[in-house]
């Protein structure tokens, strides 16, 4: 029995998987989980609506024509019933491109109003506990072959891969491009490289890996490029995610957290500063990726919304609808999608919350099937039918 | 573990020895580690077989086999009792939290001001495990600990899991490994951190949660095609009505909570069962231990584990066949799985807990297996305990082939010295192989890590690549180790 190196010895079988579908690589996809459960009450205000004031005296967004306040405290008027937090305002040039589209009153069916059940049925895209433990995002990539063998075909950024990214395709969790960097001096990576490339000649996985190696060597995420990403966490996660865009490394799928929405107390000023996070980031995304707007779709999305009526500690308690935006050259944007169910006592739900009119599933089973090219969605939200909401051009 | 009145003084002066010279590695290793000793011959075949046994083949495993053969080595294993540990032992000593009760792990959780500290107490569990299954002379032990906890797999990251795993991992996996699948199987039912992980304390009468039943049957003990119905699992949810974790008073301990508890008749699997509180489910637990279906999966599992891929239909209807005449003897069930699977194995990818642990064990390093190492195997995708789904880490290939960036980070941080609190000691190696030119080192490590020399061409080959790149004979040969670690022969055991 001879033993070699740089090909797997003979006893060893050569395994592969094979998914169900084969098409070609469709956009990239930018799934931004917002965790907590954001209000999507004053991210997206129902100004038009008399409700929303009365329930939330303290905590409301003023109408974007209220004199009574400064000018930028008002909502930004979206189409004469909704407007956006005036933290949101980053986010007006691509409302007004045409590559914003908002998904009001969305959601899951789950009413356990518990965080983490409600982010663990979101990431896996189930009704309920029964089901497939991966994620859906994990089975959009097993059951669609696009000929794409990078090891950085999907990437949570963070510590640990998104919960939706786990399936049987492996994912890469990086906290920063550096993690991929070999230690050393120049003429230390140069020895590594040299044994590695002599190790791996002939095996392509191997050599796709470090070709990859090399183009992210010279990737260095403290360059300051010519947008204007905001100084945090989330800000170097986009900036880092549209530099392995334009590097044509594989990547078909980052998925990005932003955390701390959960405001039970004094809300404002804490949600404001999230929002600006939120829409600064986005906004020099979008900047950024100018000419890659064509394929590319960025989706945000949050566990659940919260009480439409404000607490007693100027925050709100956990709720049921939220709402979604996606981000892209292909997006039906400009527009609120999805019925707008009201805040009247009898439109509410449980213990008045904002009722559930589109499914989140829809939104995602619409961008997989019309940028993604996986008609799949079967496999991928298994026990439910998605329904086309036309968000997607 | 219980020692002699001379282990422990043993014990005591070796621990008054090395915390007077704790920062100090070279001793330290002196004192705990092993010597570096000279490659003694193996089959390759042998060599092969012990790297499935174990978490990585270190010499002092392959001078053993060498003397008394494979299968002898295979009963010394099995009787883990009789095997010295306590190098590993001392390892340990600062790991207070593994050894406590619940309550005293929920205590020294417990902050002021409602501040949980979270951390500590996982932490330490992994460490401890990674420890332990690196330095371990008890190796087919831990590897059937590591079996156990990912076929009842609890993650730390779900509520108090985090501290009541380190009770389970003594009480259920620990104590029941080599011992019989049905007290292993009664331990896990009753453990504090299993009801929690499966939301059993949410189970209640008129309210009931079929989380725990259902993956008792499914992922424990039948498997999903086992024969068990929807209405089997809505039955035996209302069995472990009141099953769950005390809250005061031996916090964290099981308690049967009969004011929950669904006290009307069941039928479970054809079983009927009058009101009986408790026995109820425990009844149900005796019946699922001994199910044909669950000697089948549960024989199933452990061939895959040792044997790869798709395992031998024959060796596994001949261990289920042991597992259901012997009441679930977990040894009598590997044996027959060992000694007539062995020569039938298949290769398999290593896990990255396997991947590290055995580029640890097979390079002599010293580690106190803390966030350093830890660090490397959460970008690799493995770290003890953090599984989120019940079904615990993935047992095949497909599952880990994609991510080879970090395993190639490691491999060469490793043999420089660059990881945290880990150390290697080449040189050492080469001496104790007579080793004294980059060809014979490069022959040594082949032997060392994948079994025998590579080829004369190949390694002439990688020698001559690696040279073109510069560097002295001494720069060079921790790329050369650090190229076999990273190359697609080591991925494979």
């Amino acid at each position: 029995m001879t033993l070699t190196l740089s090909r797997p010895p003979s006893w060893l079988p050569r395994l592969a998987f094979t998914p169900a579908q084969t098409a070609p690589r469709g956009d990239t996809l930018v799934v931004i989980f917002l965790r907590g459960a954001a209000d999507v009450l004053n991210m997206v205000v129902p100004h038009g609506e008399p409700a929303y004031y009365a329930l939330r005296p303290s905590l409301g967004i003023p109408r974007p024509d209220d004199l009574r306040t400064k000018n930028n405290e008002r909502s930004l008027d979206l189409d004469g019933f909704f407007g956006l937090h005036p933290n949101m305002h980053p986010l007006l040039d691509s409302w007004q491109s045409l590559h914003l589209a908002i998904i009001h009153a969305c959601g899951a069916p789950d009413e356990s109003r518990s965080h983490f059940k409600a982010m663990e049925l979101m990431e896996r895209g189930v009704d309920d506990e029964r089901g497939p433990g991966s994620g859906w995002i994990g089975r959009h990539l097993a059951s669609l072959d696009t000929g794409n063998s990078s090891p950085l075909r999907a990437i949570g950024l963070g510590r640990l891969p998104q919960r939706s990214l786990s399936g049987s395709v492996p994912v890469t969790a990086l906290r920063s491009i550096t993690d991929f960097h070999l230690g050393g001096d120049d003429r230390a990576v140069a020895r590594m490289r040299a044994a590695l490339n002599a190790i791996y000649a002939g095996d392509d996985f191997g050599q796709e890996t470090l070709n990859i190696l090399d183009i992210l060597q010279k990737l260095d995420p403290d360059q300051s490029g010519p947008s204007h990403y905001p100084d945090t966490e989330f800000g170097l996660a986009l900036k880092q995610t549209a530099m392995l865009i334009k590097a044509e490394v594989g990547l078909e799928v980052a998925a990005i957290d932003l955390g701390g929405w959960d405001t039970h107390f004094a809300q404002s000023g804490i949600q404001a500063g999230l929002i600006q996070d939120l829409s600064l980031g986005l906004a020099a995304f979008h900047a950024d990726m100018a000419d890659h707007m064509d394929r590319l779709t960025v989706v945000t999305m949050s566990e659940f919304g919260r009480r439409v009526a404000e607490n007693g500690s100027l925050g709100t308690d956990h709720g049921h609808g939220s709402m979604m935006m996606v981000l892209g050259g292909h997006v039906n944007g400009g527009k609120v999608h999805g019925r707008w169910p009201g805040l009247e006592k009898d439109q509410l739900i449980g213990p008045g919350d904002l009722a559930v009119t589109t499914d989140y599933r829809d939104v995602l089973a619409e961008i997989l099937a019309k940028r993604m090219n996986n008609p799949s969605s079967g496999e991928i939200f298994p026990g439910y039918a998605p329904q086309l909401r036309g968000i997607m051009t | 573990m219980t020692l002699s009145r001379r282990d422990f003084l043993k014990l005591a002066s070796l621990v008054a020895a090395s915390a007077a010279l704790s920062s100090c590695a070279p001793l330290s290793r002196q004192l705990l580690g092993e010597p570096v000793q000279a490659l003694p011959p193996l089959d390759l075949e042998d060599f092969l077989a012990l790297n499935r046994l174990t978490f990585g083949a270190r010499p002092v495993d392959r001078a053993r086999v060498a003397d008394v053969g494979l299968h002898a080595w295979i009963e010394e294993q099995l009787a883990p009792d009789s095997i010295d540990d306590l190098a590993c032992h001392v390892r340990l000593r600062n790991l207070d939290s593994l050894n406590m009760s619940a309550q005293q792990l929920a205590d020294m959780s417990n902050k002021l001001f409602d501040d949980v500290d979270r951390k500590t107490v996982p932490t330490e569990l992994r460490q401890g495990t990674l420890i332990r299954q690196v330095y371990s002379h008890r190796q087919l032990y831990e590897v059937l600990v590591e079996f156990w906890n990912d076929h009842f797999n609890i993650s730390t990251d779900k509520g108090n899991c985090f501290y009541l795993k380190t009770v389970d991992d003594r009480e259920v996996a620990r104590k029941h490994a080599f011992g019989s699948f049905r007290d292993l199987l009664w331990a896990s039912a009753h453990s504090p951190a299993m009801l929690t992980y499966l939301d059993n304390q949410a189970n209640h009468k008129g309210a009931p949660n079929e989380n725990y039943a259902r993956e008792l049957m499914e992922l424990h003990t039948l498997s999903v095609h086992g024969g068990y119905s929807q209405q089997d699992v809505m039955e035996l949810a209302r069995c472990f009505t009141g099953w769950t974790v005390k809250e005061r008073f031996w916090t964290g301990d099981f308690t049967f909570d009969s004011a929950v508890h669904d006290s009307g008749e069941k039928v479970v699997l054809g079983m009927r069962l009058l009101p009986g509180g408790q026995k109820e489910a425990e009844s149900v637990l005796e019946r699922l231990s001994k199910d044909p279906s669950t000697a089948n999966f549960i024989s199933e599992k452990l061939a895959r584990r040792f044997l790869g891929g798709e395992p031998p239909a024959e060796i596994v209807a001949k261990a289920a066949a042991v597992f259901e005449n012997s009441n679930g003897d977990i040894r009598a069930t590997l044996r027959v799985i060992l000694l007539d699977g062995l020569p039938l194995a298949k290769a398999k990818f290593r896990r990255p807990v396997n991947y590290v642990t055995a580029s640890l064990r097979m390079l002599n390093a010293e580690s106190d297996c803390g966030a350093a190492v830890q660090d490397y195997l959460l970008r690799m995708g493995q770290v003890p305990f953090n599984w989120p789904t019940p079904d615990g880490y993935p047992d095949r290939s497909e599952g880990w082939q994609g991510n080879l960036m970090p395993r190639w980070q490691f491999a060469f941080a490793l043999v420089r010295n660059e990881l945290g609190r880990t150390d290697v000691d080449l040189p050492a190696l080469m001496t104790a192989a007579d080793a004294d030119d980059l060809p014979s080192n490069l022959d040594a490590l082949g032997s060392l890590l994948l079994g025998a020399p590579l080829p004369i061409a190949e390694r002439d080959n990688l020698i001559a690549s690696v040279r073109s790149a510069g560097g002295s004979d001494d720069e060079l040969l921790p790329v050369l180790a650090g190229g076999i670690l990273a190359s697609p022969a080591f991925q494979w055991r």
